[in-house]
């Protein structure tokens, strides 16, 4: 129901950190109509040219600046995740994405008030990286 | 006689929102130039940092209404029991977040929290003085799928008759009142693979004057074997409850519950060229709330904007102007 929100369009790059490629990045906006604290995010997966992530290489950030293991994020009520604003979402991965073409995967999910079963999104891109 | 005013929900217009095509002043001027009196809003969805907003947000959102003119009709409230993975939230830790949202209603000059469906009804009690303190009522949402014969719906009616008090009601969401399953769903969903089988069974049900629903709770949610004909795949079968939240009741039901109702939403899918919704009939709605005297706003919620066709662009200013055109002119043939 809300694909169209997942994984925001030309923001796949990879990140580099003190002169290294540690990881790659991409941003979506929230799987749901409304904004809600970060311990509300039930899951967050990527999947990078059919191979999945595993979790624990997977940080999440509303700022760019405090992130967090999705483990820690059960616990992080104080930061909202707003409507309209994105999640960043950082994998660690040392070198990043090769140069050329990837296909990425990026789902989420988010628990809600009332629906019994957590609201997913799933999209998958092709991105480039220069 | 009744004073009925026309209100838009700022839900109506998320897709613009979410996009970023249209801040919310925008959206605020949009609103007044097509006539509306009310607005309601999603504080979650609209105001950043809700219920604990800056301010400078709040300075925003005072200027805003002072500059259009539109009065703050309700507050769509939500309750995160959910909050933590690990554990629901007490009765107490529940009670103070909606005592965080009422006070953050007060500040932004709403006087009116709808409360989502299924709030559980113990916390009207504890909320009562902070409602008569802040001058803000509560009032539960009636939404398909999750009206008058769902036990959480029930236990809150009979708390709200027991306080019998001005502060404690409910809001109606027309959503209820279908008379035809949306077409826009059906398209929709037929491009996710549901097959054409099980929204003709579905169509039967309204030409018969029933609803989905109301076939599984009287089957004790068994599918009756016509049901089970129509499914053709797996996909079908967890598509099924799904349709569930479009429900036929006759306005009748609204009787006895009318000196309760605080407010409505126009649930709007589709406004065909012709002029009505595709699936209610808000004339006949309106007629209705006439004959009973409603003193309140009837706010358009536009809701297709989840039902948009891959490729197809979002028409949610389109849906809203329509829909608004439409209710504003039945108004004036009804109340003059």
């Amino acid at each position: 129901m809300f694909d169209n929100n997942v994984f925001i369009e030309n923001t796949c790059v990879n990140v580099e950190e003190n002169g290294a490629v540690i990881g790659y990045e991409m941003q979506t906006n929230i799987t749901y109509y409304r904004g809600i604290p970060m311990s509300m995010i039930e899951y967050v997966k990527v999947a990078a040219d059919g191979a999945e992530v595993p979790t624990e290489d997977i940080r999440i950030s509303i700022d760019r600046v405090d992130w967090f293991t999705q483990k820690e994020a059960e616990t992080v009520v104080d930061y909202k995740w707003e409507y309209g604003e994105p999640l960043y979402i950082r994998v660690l991965k040392d070198g990043g994405l090769s140069k050329g073409t990837h296909k990425v995967k990026l789902t989420v999910a988010t628990r809600t008030a009332y629906i019994p079963v957590p609201l997913e999104g799933i999209k998958e891109r092709e991105i480039e990286i220069a | 006689m009744s004073r009925i005013k026309p209100c838009v929900s700022l839900y109506s217009l998320q897709n613009e929102y979410l996009t970023k095509s249209m801040t919310l002043k925008e959206i605020m001027q949009f609103v007044k130039e097509h006539g509306a009196e009310g607005i309601e809003i999603l504080p979650d969805q609209m105001l950043k940092g809700s219920p604990d907003i800056s301010e400078e947000t709040l300075k925003e959102w005072k200027g805003l209404l002072e500059e259009t003119g539109l009065k703050p009709v309700i507050a769509d409230v939500f309750l995160n029991t959910n909050l933590y993975k690990n554990r629901t939230l007490t009765h107490r830790e529940s009670i103070d977040l909606l005592i965080k949202e009422i006070k953050q209603a007060s500040r932004l000059g709403i006087h009116l929290i709808r409360l989502v469906s299924m709030v559980p009804y113990w916390v009207c009690e504890p909320l009562l003085p902070y409602c008569e303190k802040y001058d803000v009522a509560i009032a539960l949402e009636v939404h398909a799928g999750m009206a008058f014969d769902i036990p959480e719906t029930k236990a809150f009616i009979a708390e709200m008759k027991r306080l019998n008090s001005p502060y404690v009601g409910l809001v109606i969401d027309t959503g209820i009142f279908c008379r035809k399953f949306p077409r826009v769903v059906r398209e929709y969903e037929t491009l996710n693979g549901t097959s054409r089988q099980v929204f003709d069974y579905i169509d039967t049900l309204f030409e018969q004057g029933t609803d989905l629903h109301a076939v599984l709770v009287k089957n004790d949610y068994q599918y009756p074997a016509e049901l089970e004909a129509a499914i053709q795949s797996e996909h079908d079968r967890m598509f099924v409850p799904l349709c569930d939240g479009y429900e036929n009741y006759d306005f009748s039901v609204l009787d006895e519950y009318m000196p309760f109702i605080k407010h409505f939403h126009l649930k709007l899918f589709e406004m065909t060229p012709e002029g009505p919704e595709y699936s209610m009939d808000y004339k006949a709605l309106l007629t209705y709330l006439h004959e009973h005297n409603y003193d309140g706003y009837v706010a358009t919620e536009y809701e297709g904007n989840r039902f948009t066709l891959p490729g197809k662009p979002f028409v949610e200013k389109e849906q809203v102007a329509a829909n608004q055109a439409y209710i504003q002119k039945c108004l004036k043939e009804i109340q003059g």
